[in-house]
């Protein structure tokens, strides 16, 4: 079927009757699950499944990738308002996007991030449509040797969030890497850090660390402080005030367009390789928008590139993903697997076979993933005004009812109890790290990249020697490691040194 | 005085005559009440593995068929973690009210418990067995363009070559180090990696020539003419890979030892312990059989049958009391085979 035909068809059958509606459901269900804190795609994905019995595949699809598609704009929407992480991909928002609620520009921050979202979507969803005729040979450039290289230079992100200060937040991020090694190597087949109990083989949740490092930690500390989550300063915005803030943030979010390319660009890329998960895209895109802005000194106190760069990333991360899963049926992430599995339910297969003979398919779930996120920026930004009331809230209200949701949260991902404990303790950890000026980030940055590279490294040694990063594409990401590492770590007399006190990203 | 007498007497042989008739009554009314038992309630079925693998797919294809044959309604509960040995244990430990069961990974689970594995808090032999849905078929996938489109050209090759597993002691790891052992073939075994999946893409990259896995698995990769089955394990070959050999057949081929055919047989054991259904030990003996029936219903209802036939899935039924013996036989095997088992899986081979 060729190219123009297949987009035809894509398109039609996307806006036709008995796709539609599945699309409109599918999106809704996944805003919703993307706002409450600790549902990730994955576990939209995993509830959608049963459903799919029913269905005829094009509606199946429909409803799957369209509740994908909106998970993460509905965890921008609760990063932003509550300080808590819809989801884990949201998890960069935190730095930029409290501090502008707590400056009373709440709606413009979630107005920049959906419309962001939504223009990162369709970015990734174009580079998925321009890609499909190359999908194949452009998935198989990514081995090990190019996977460390570029985790690698993930992780030296790191440098550049914590400037200010470069101990600590290496601390962190060390920190972070030696957590991530917490669980049975499937190398040595050794158990590493798991002390004897069976829920820490598998390793550290995700999920629930992420949860307990920022959202418990924030929770924590606005208990500590009392008052309500905007602070005493800032009087509480009237609905009008909010809705003309939303359609200001939606204007900032294309007045900064070349930023948003630059960001999806960076989360597609991310989202082609397998085993990264979608995390590191939005904080890596966090960095490339702080080193290339013109006011970086104001990131980490409520810049609007500090929230449009990271949710332009973490959803044009879906396109990358979904382009590598298609192309050989090979799941770039848990939540990809689980789409594979619906597929098959649903009578598809994946691989070349799709390309060249379903590509009509292939569309509809291109123009799923761009509809999808256009009916969720919509939906949204209406959601915004009543949810943003309860951040005037008192803290002894919203404390309890937030700590209940994360709980709850956090638990839904595995069904193991255990995993509400590491909640906890990462709260506590959160809690000190955000008291003493430690970077969370840096730390989350080094826990989600930690396996990915050591992992490769192994691999890559065992499958092409020693040398391995002299081989093309690795050596040209080497090159930009070290450009990049020298020139953010180079002292620099220009730059005033910070004070100790200057907030932590 | 006598008016009480005659009021408990009357009063004791009451009860005396509920009680004949209560306990009288209790072996009939077994069997039907299992039925009646089962109606309209809910039971628990444990899928150990995350929603969309093979093991739940199975699971959901016949849920519905076993739903029917029971009068119960089905609820699946996926609980991975551990390479399946969370949703094990977890159903070991379940009540014994026969309203849980669960698919288990067998062969898994029978060599776990082999090496002594921390972790393992079960014992595979006090499970009670409802019946098996299918055997583990493994078959070995290798690259055509490296030069292997037979697997005569494997044990032939000159050169070094590389096959990808996945953990250390896994079971994409064991069948290799077993054929490896038993063909002497020049390989370099390359584990590690995170999944299936991701040896596949090495595979198309160039970077491993061949691996192994579940027929299952092998059969929803479409690889295009680039890949294809060079072996199966099995003592016949499967109807969907019937130009394929056994491994049985070449062993024949290169008339293997005595040995290397113990240590064959034992592997294959193990592979016909595959996916049982089960549920937790100290079920009541007549609620068990009414779950055997109903599976054996299940697994053979033509709409079911159609159903696997359709989407390609592999079936090979066993009754509950077959999969006791085949549980049991796959951990009989001579010392010397159980010795290079163990140190397979420890990885010390």
């Amino acid at each position: 079927m060729d190219m123009l035909a297949a987009f035809g068809s894509g398109l039609s059958q996307a806006l036709s009757l008995e796709v539609f509606p599945y699309l409109l459901v599918g999106s809704l269900f996944g805003l919703i699950i993307g706002v409450i804190p600790g549902l990730s795609g994955h576990f939209a994905m995993a509830m959608a499944i049963p459903f799919l019995y029913s269905m005829e595949p094009n509606a199946g699809i429909a409803f799957l990738l369209g509740a994908h598609a909106t998970v993460a704009q509905g965890g921008g929407i609760t990063a932003i308002l509550f300080s808590t992480p819809g989801t884990g991909q949201n998890a960069a928002t935190l730095l930029d996007g409290p501090p502008m609620r707590d400056k009373g520009l709440a709606g413009q921050a979630v107005g920049a991030a959906l419309m962001s979202c939504f223009m990162g979507a369709t970015f990734g969803a174009v580079s998925l449509a321009l890609l499909l005729p190359v999908l194949q040979k452009v998935v198989l450039w990514f081995g090990p040797p190019e996977i460390v290289v570029l985790a690698f230079l993930a992780l030296t992100f790191v440098a550049v969030l914590g400037k200010e200060d470069m101990n600590r937040s290496l601390i962190a991020g060390f920190l972070g890497l030696f957590l991530s090694m917490v669980g049975l190597d499937n190398v040595t087949n050794q158990e590493r850090f798991t002390f004897d109990m069976l829920q820490l083989t598998d390793g550290l949740a995700l999920v629930p660390v992420i949860m307990g490092l920022f959202a418990v930690s924030e929770i924590t500390d606005l208990w500590a402080k009392g008052g309500s989550l905007t602070g005493n300063q800032v009087k509480p915005l009237s609905a009008r005030e909010t809705q003309k803030q939303i359609f200001e943030g939606i204007g900032l979010a294309l007045k900064h367009w070349w930023l948003v390319i630059r960001c999806s660009f960076i989360g597609t890329v991310m989202g082609l390789i397998p085993g990264l998960g979608s995390a590191p895209a939005a904080f890596v895109a966090y960095g490339h928008a702080k080193q290339t802005s013109k006011t970086k000194e104001t990131f980490g106190q409520g810049n609007i590139e500090g929230v449009i760069g990271p949710e332009a990333a973490n959803d044009a991360v879906e396109g990358g993903a979904l382009a590598s899963t298609i192309a050989f049926g090979i799941p770039g992430s848990s939540s990809m697997a689980i789409l594979l599995s619906g597929l098959f339910i649903l009578g598809m297969e994946t691989g070349p076979r799709m390309v060249s003979e379903h590509a009509d398919i292939v569309f509809i779930m291109i123009f799923t993933i761009v509809i999808g996120n256009f009916i969720g920026t919509v939906v949204g930004s209406f959601l915004v005004n009543p949810l943003s009331r309860c951040t005037f809230l008192r803290s002894s209200i919203l404390v309890p009812v937030l700590i209940a949701i994360v709980f709850t949260g956090s638990y839904a991902v595995n069904r193991e109890v255990f995993d509400i404990l590491i909640v906890i303790v990462f709260g506590l950890i959160g809690y000190l790290m955000k008291t003493l000026n430690y970077s969370r980030a840096a730390m989350l940055i080094g826990f989600v990249l930690g396996h990915a590279i050591e992992k490769n490294l192994y691999l890559s040694i065992k499958l092409s020697g020693n040398f391995f990063f002299l081989e093309p594409i690795p050596l040209v990401l080497s090159a930009i490691t070290l450009i990049f590492l020298i020139y953010n770590l180079w002292p620099q007399k220009s730059v005033p040194t910070a004070p100790a006190q200057k907030k932590e990203a | 005085m006598k008016a009480n007498k005659n009021k408990t007497l009357t009063f004791a042989s009451c009860i005396a005559l509920l009680m004949a008739f209560f306990l009288g009554s209790n072996a009939q009314a077994e069997t039907e009440d299992a039925a009646a038992f089962y109606k309209g309630k809910n039971i628990r079925w444990i899928v150990p593995y995350d929603p969309g693998g093979g093991y739940d797919e199975y699971a959901r294809l016949i849920a519905p068929y076993f739903a029917k044959y029971t009068g119960a309604r089905i609820r699946l509960d996926n609980k991975p973690g551990a390479g399946g040995m969370r949703g094990v244990n977890e159903l070991f430990a379940s009540p014994d009210d026969g309203l849980t069961v669960g698919i288990i990974n067998g062969s898994a689970m029978v060599t776990n418990q082999l090496v002594g594995i921390q972790g393992a808090k079960y014992k595979i032999e006090e499970f009670k067995f409802l019946g098996r849905i299918v055997a583990d078929r493994r078959v070995l996938a290798a690259s055509i363009k490296d030069g292997f489109a037979s697997f005569e050209d494997m044990i032939d090759a000159k050169d070094e070559f590389k096959i990808g597993a996945t953990g250390l002691g896994g079971s994409t790891y064991v069948d290799a180090v077993v054929i490896g052992e038993v063909f002497k073939l020049r390989q370099n075994l390359i584990h590690g990696f995170d999944s299936s999946s991701v040896i596949r893409q090495s595979m198309l990259r160039g970077d491993v020539a061949a691996m192994w896995g579940s027929a299952g698995s092998a059969a929803d990769s479409v690889d295009d003419g680039l890949n294809k089955v060079i072996l199966q394990s099995g003592k016949q070959r499967s109807p969907d890979l019937a130009d394929v050999p056994t491994v049985m057949e070449m062993m024949d081929r290169v008339n293997a030892s005595a040995q290397d055919r113990d240590l064959v047989r034992a592997w294959q054991g193990l592979n016909d312990v595959g996916r049982p259904v089960a549920s937790p030990p100290g079920t009541p003996d007549y609620k068990l059989a009414f779950l055997r029936e109903a599976f054996k219903n299940a697994m053979n209802d033509p709409e079911f049958l159609k159903i696997c036939a359709d989407t390609g899935r592999d079936i090979s039924f066993a009754t509950g009391e077959e999969m006791n013996t085949i549980a049991s036989d796959a951990a009989v095997m001579p010392d010397a085979v159980k010795e290079f088992f163990i140190g397979a899986i420890k990885g010390e081979l």
